[in-house]
């Protein structure tokens, strides 16, 4: 067994095989960034299907037409009418015209508190019971009274009217409708769902009067002009990353393109060629709105109740009519009252490329897997490392001495095999651990400090917030180094623990979140990749400034900025809806963020400008 | 000579009192009608046990003689656009469920223990007659299936499955308890062809509606209700026997029926198996179809069948009867040997008949033995031989 032992830890010290992990990790992120760019070709992606028998997406007739246009019409007159009124107005009057349907009417009340900003309307729904069915499950119709970006929806609330008035002639419902028109797209609907699962906040947050069953599917209708339209965008990001069930989103597609001819597209690629470019981008663009995590729109809330949901939102000039979308929505309905249990035979966890072309977490699921080992890898190689006796000291001009000691020497012993090995090459080196411990801890608990400051100071603040952590942020590295430098003297060995240690973490967490938010942990891997290879570098203090630039460069804090920058937004704005999304959506990206990535940059960066004590050996 | 012909009955008695050799007839149908799938997408399923319902009732069959399974109630549906109807055509010009329709077995009583308990009999006394399969040795049963099948399996609702080698066990016992004549198995289902292919019981025909590795197909759906309707396979059959089939007088065979498949329109290849059957392809071609989908009212042999001691009795007291009357013969005969001496062959020519087939089985006795004592040697000297090598 001893001999076991001392051949693997022979193994361990052959220096051909210390020279390979940085060059395997490097592999890992070459491998998986390839490995993402490959997927939108034919051989990685598959054509979307059905894989819930129970749909039979487009297998009905329609009859949501004729004399149905004129109600329609009636409808949109009388939300042009309400146009700016109040909000209370307006649901007086919705409330009115879902009685005049036969339906239950019920409102509720919220208010939310975010970045000192107060968020508050009322929400109106109405439900349709299943005339035969036994009122166990529900699907929603929603109808945002203003959208995303806060046009007032008109022909999409006029069509939720409409189709509450017609679903309610027909008599083969076997769940209930419930007919829901929010104040907002972003708190409302949050605040429906929320107290329809009792975990609302009240008082703030009203109870619901009125429930029905669980809810087993919601569509958005986001239409807010009155032109005819070309197609339909639909929208199926979740909050967190979470996505519904792609069955979901295949019906649509399926009743919209293969029933009634209107062609479908995904996270605003208007124009898609079915090309690699466009496939790619239409990826990369989910997998931006994955990694972002927050509300894409008002169906974004259903989805971590488990409540799969999807936005239509038509656009384009085109010939399809209201009664086009109308009839989409209840093809839509049929398939999913047809339903017999929840969605759960197809993915939960795609990247699709196109309405009809998606790539299943097997497939994707090994990119950010390597990019995430590619840390762990450099953490265990490090660990080995720093256990590695100091290399014996040679004096310059003395290469042949022959008076020189021979190193003592130690016997392995295994089976019948002898082997006679330096001494030295079977020792380990104590490891001193409380200072690197002590500073990766550190680091990782001053991760709280933004996360708590930029969801807790009031939105007016947050430009000159941000600048000052922007400061703090370029200060603080070699600050803190230098802190470390003078007051414990750490050295060579101790700097790469706390690389060791640091890179352990980073990599630990990156490969949980790959599986529940793969886009986030991919996204973070890259930016956070130069870090596998930051080592204080004492003696080339030019090599140390280039690299400490590059490291400002992909810092959280200027990604964040140039992020900001790139889609012409304020700073100030983005900061608001993160604490917007964190106070009300309960994204936890600022999490990853502050506590994961920020800490590793930071001990990345105190490392980079260290300055190792030299050792001598005891 | 009258009287000496008459003196022959007992022998042509004999012949057909002796235990009997398979009977072309049976005096009884019954159909075994079982949709094992439920949920609202199985529509079509139900339908295609409905329809055939449909069939067999209309060709003679009565529901007392119906064992119909039905997993889930389709009329009642919430998602049912048409409540209380059940339809196997897009025209919807048949109600299915419509009134008179006796369902035994229903929701989650369909199982594969019930089927196999229902086809063996080997049911509780609390079972009421209208779930029992109350056929006997002159029984043609018509046992059709369909549902969501495998290779070699057809899934029972959503939970079991029954194999190919249940159902093949399920039809020996039926033979070894005389619970049928002759069977007409058929069998709509994803590689159909696969659940007969176990079969080993004499007197079976099986079809099937696709080879293995084949689906079998949805013929079409109706839009409004918004499932599909009714399967390729069946939608086939039922629209030979609605147009060939027309009264219960009909002369169509079974081969009329199999050659109607048209490949091109089931989309899949519907499968025959003869080699159970007597008479192979040849014999089971000639059966007609109303000897399965229809109810017998023509043929009744009372005591077929019937009681082992009853007909030894009436031997017996015709063997008395027989006697008596030849005595009576032999005493007119007598009578007149006194008148004319020339003919006296009329009363020994019956009672040598007899006599010669009580030598015959004598003979084959003997012979039979010999050739077995001839085997016993042979194998016990090849037996001898061999130990005697082995010691060597």
């Amino acid at each position: 067994m001893s001999g076991l032992l001392a051949t693997t830890s022979l193994l361990r010290r052959d220096p051909r095989l210390l020279k390979v992990p940085p060059y395997l990790s490097f592999l890992c992120i070459v491998i998986g960034v390839a490995w993402l760019l490959l997927l939108p070709l034919d051989d990685y992606s598959r054509g979307t299907y059905i894989s819930e028998n129970a749909l039979l997406p487009g297998q009905v007739h329609t009859y949501f037409a004729g004399s149905d246009q004129n109600v329609f019409r009636g409808y949109k007159h009388e939300v042009d009418a309400l146009g700016e009124r109040s909000n209370v107005e307006v649901n007086d009057k919705l409330g009115e015209l879902f009685k005049a349907s036969g339906l239950k009417v019920a409102r509720q009340k919220y208010e939310y508190k975010s970045a000192g900003e107060t968020y508050e309307g009322e929400n109106i729904y109405a439900i349709l019971h299943a005339p035969r069915g036994d009122a166990t499950e529900a699907i929603v119709l929603v109808g945002a009274w203003r959208n995303v970006d806060g046009v007032l929806n008109r022909s999409g609330v006029a069509l939720v009217l409409t189709l509450a008035r017609y679903f309610k002639r027909w008599s083969l419902w076997s769940k209930d409708i419930i007919f829901l028109v929010t104040a907002d797209s972003r708190a409302g609907p949050q605040a429906w769902v929320d107290a329809y699962h009792d975990t609302h906040q009240s008082p703030a947050i009203e109870s619901l009067s009125v429930k029905s069953g669980a809810l087993q599917g919601a569509v958005v209708i986001d239409y807010p002009f009155d032109h005819r339209f070309e197609s339909l965008h639909i929208v199926y990001d979740g909050i967190n990353g979470q996505l519904p069930n792609l069955d979901l989103l295949n019906t649509v597609v399926a009743i919209a393109s293969g029933q009634m001819g209107i062609g479908a597209s995904l996270q605003q690629m208007w124009q898609h060629t079915d090309s690699y470019q466009d496939r790619l981008k239409t990826m990369l663009r989910g997998m931006l709105n994955q990694g972002l995590g927050h509300a894409s729109g008002p169906h974004s809330s259903f989805i971590p109740y488990h409540v799969d949901a999807i936005t239509l939102q038509p656009y384009g000039e085109g010939w399809q009519d209201e009664m086009a979308m109308g009839r989409v929505i209840e093809s839509t309905f049929r398939s999913l009252n047809n339903l017999l249990e929840h969605l759960h035979q197809s993915f939960f966890f795609y990247l699709l490329m196109q309405a009809n072309r998606f790539v299943s977490i097997g497939t994707y699921l090994p990119s950010a897997m390597l990019v995430a080992c590619n840390f762990t890898i450099m953490a265990i190689f490090l660990w080995v490392k720093s256990g590695a006796p100091l290399p014996p000291k040679t004096t310059v001009g003395s290469t042949t001495q022959s008076d020189e000691k021979a190193p003592p020497l130690a016997v392995i012993q295994e089976g019948d095999a002898k082997a006679i090995v330096p001494e030295e090459t079977l020792a380990v080196r104590e490891r001193e651990l409380f200072l690197p411990l002590a500073v990766v801890a550190g680091s990782q608990f001053l991760g709280v400090l933004p996360l708590y400051l930029f969801n807790h100071t009031s939105a007016p603040m947050f430009p000159a917030i941000f600048t000052l952590f922007t400061a703090f942020n370029t200060i603080a590295p070699p600050l803190l180094s230098h802190l470390l430098t003078t007051t414990f003297h750490p050295t060579a060995q101790q700097y790469s623990l706390i690389k060791s240690f640091s890179l352990l973490i980073l990599g630990l967490f990156l490969s949980s979140l790959a599986t529940l938010n793969f886009s986030l942990a991919f996204l973070v891997g890259l930016f956070s990749a130069p870090l596998t290879y930051m080592q204080p570098l004492p003696n080339r203090p030019i090599i140390a400034g280039i690299l400490a630039l590059l490291l400002t460069a992909l810092a959280p804090t200027t990604v964040l900025f140039a992020g900001a920058q790139y889609w012409g937004l304020g700073i100030g704005e983005v900061l608001k809806e993160a604490a917007f999304g964190w106070d009300v959506w309960g994204m936890n990206t600022q999490v990853v963020v502050w506590c994961v990535w920020w800490p590793a940059w930071l001990t990345g960066m105190v490392s980079l400008w260290g300055r190792p004590r030299e050792e001598v050996e005891s | 000579m009258k009287l000496a012909n008459f003196l022959r009955l007992p022998v042509l008695l004999a012949s057909v009192l002796a235990p009997i050799p398979i009977s072309a007839e049976h005096t009884s149908n019954w159909a075994v009608l079982v949709s094992t799938s439920r949920f609202w997408f199985n529509y079509r399923h139900l339908a295609n046990v409905l329809s055939l319902y449909r069939t067999v009732k209309r060709l003679g069959i009565p529901d007392s003689q119906i064992i119909l399974m039905l997993p889930d109630d389709m009329a009642c549906n919430p998602r049912n656009a048409f409540p209380g109807t059940v339809y196997s055509n897009a025209d919807r010009a048949v109600d299915l469920y419509g009134d008179n329709i006796e369902v035994d077995y229903r929701g989650y009583e369909v199982t594969v223990e019930n089927f196999i308990r229902l086809l063996t009999d080997r049911v509780g006394e609390e079972m009421p007659r209208s779930k029992r399969l109350l056929t006997d040795d002159r029984s043609n049963i018509l046992v059709y299936m369909t549902g969501h099948g495998g290779n070699e399996f057809l899934k029972f609702q959503d939970a079991e499955e029954i194999s190919a080698f249940d159902l093949a066990d399920a039809f020996e016992q039926m033979w070894e308890k005389k619970r049928y004549h002759e069977l007409l198995f058929m069998i709509d289902t994803c590689q159909a062809n696969t659940m007969y292919s176990k079969f080993y019981s004499p007197n079976i025909i099986a079809t099937g509606s696709s080879e293995i590795d084949q689906s079998s197909y949805s013929h079409h759906a109706d839009n409004d209700v918004g499932v599909a309707v009714i399967d390729r396979y069946t939608y086939y059959n039922l629209d030979f026997l609605e147009t060939q089939v027309r009264e219960p007088s009909s002369k169509m065979t079974l081969g009329d029926l199999f050659d109607s498949y048209d490949e091109s329109k089931i989309h899949s290849h519907p499968g025959v198996r003869w080699d159970l059957f007597p008479g192979d392809e040849q014999g089971g071609r000639e059966r007609l179809v109303m000897d399965f989908f229809g109810n017998v009212q023509n043929v009744e042999v009372d005591n077929a069948g019937g009681n082992d001691t009853e007909w030894k009795e009436d031997l017996l007291h015709l063997g008395k009867k027989i006697a008596e009357l030849r005595e009576r013969a032999e005493a007119q005969d007598a009578a007149v040997k006194n008148n004319t001496v020339p003919e006296s062959r009329g009363g020994s020519h019956p009672s040598r008949k007899i006599r010669a087939a009580k030598v015959e089985i004598d003979e084959t006795w003997w012979g039979k033995k010999a050739v077995g004592a001839l085997a016993l040697g042979g194998c016990a000297i090849v037996w001898l031989a061999g130990t005697y090598q082995e010691s060597a």
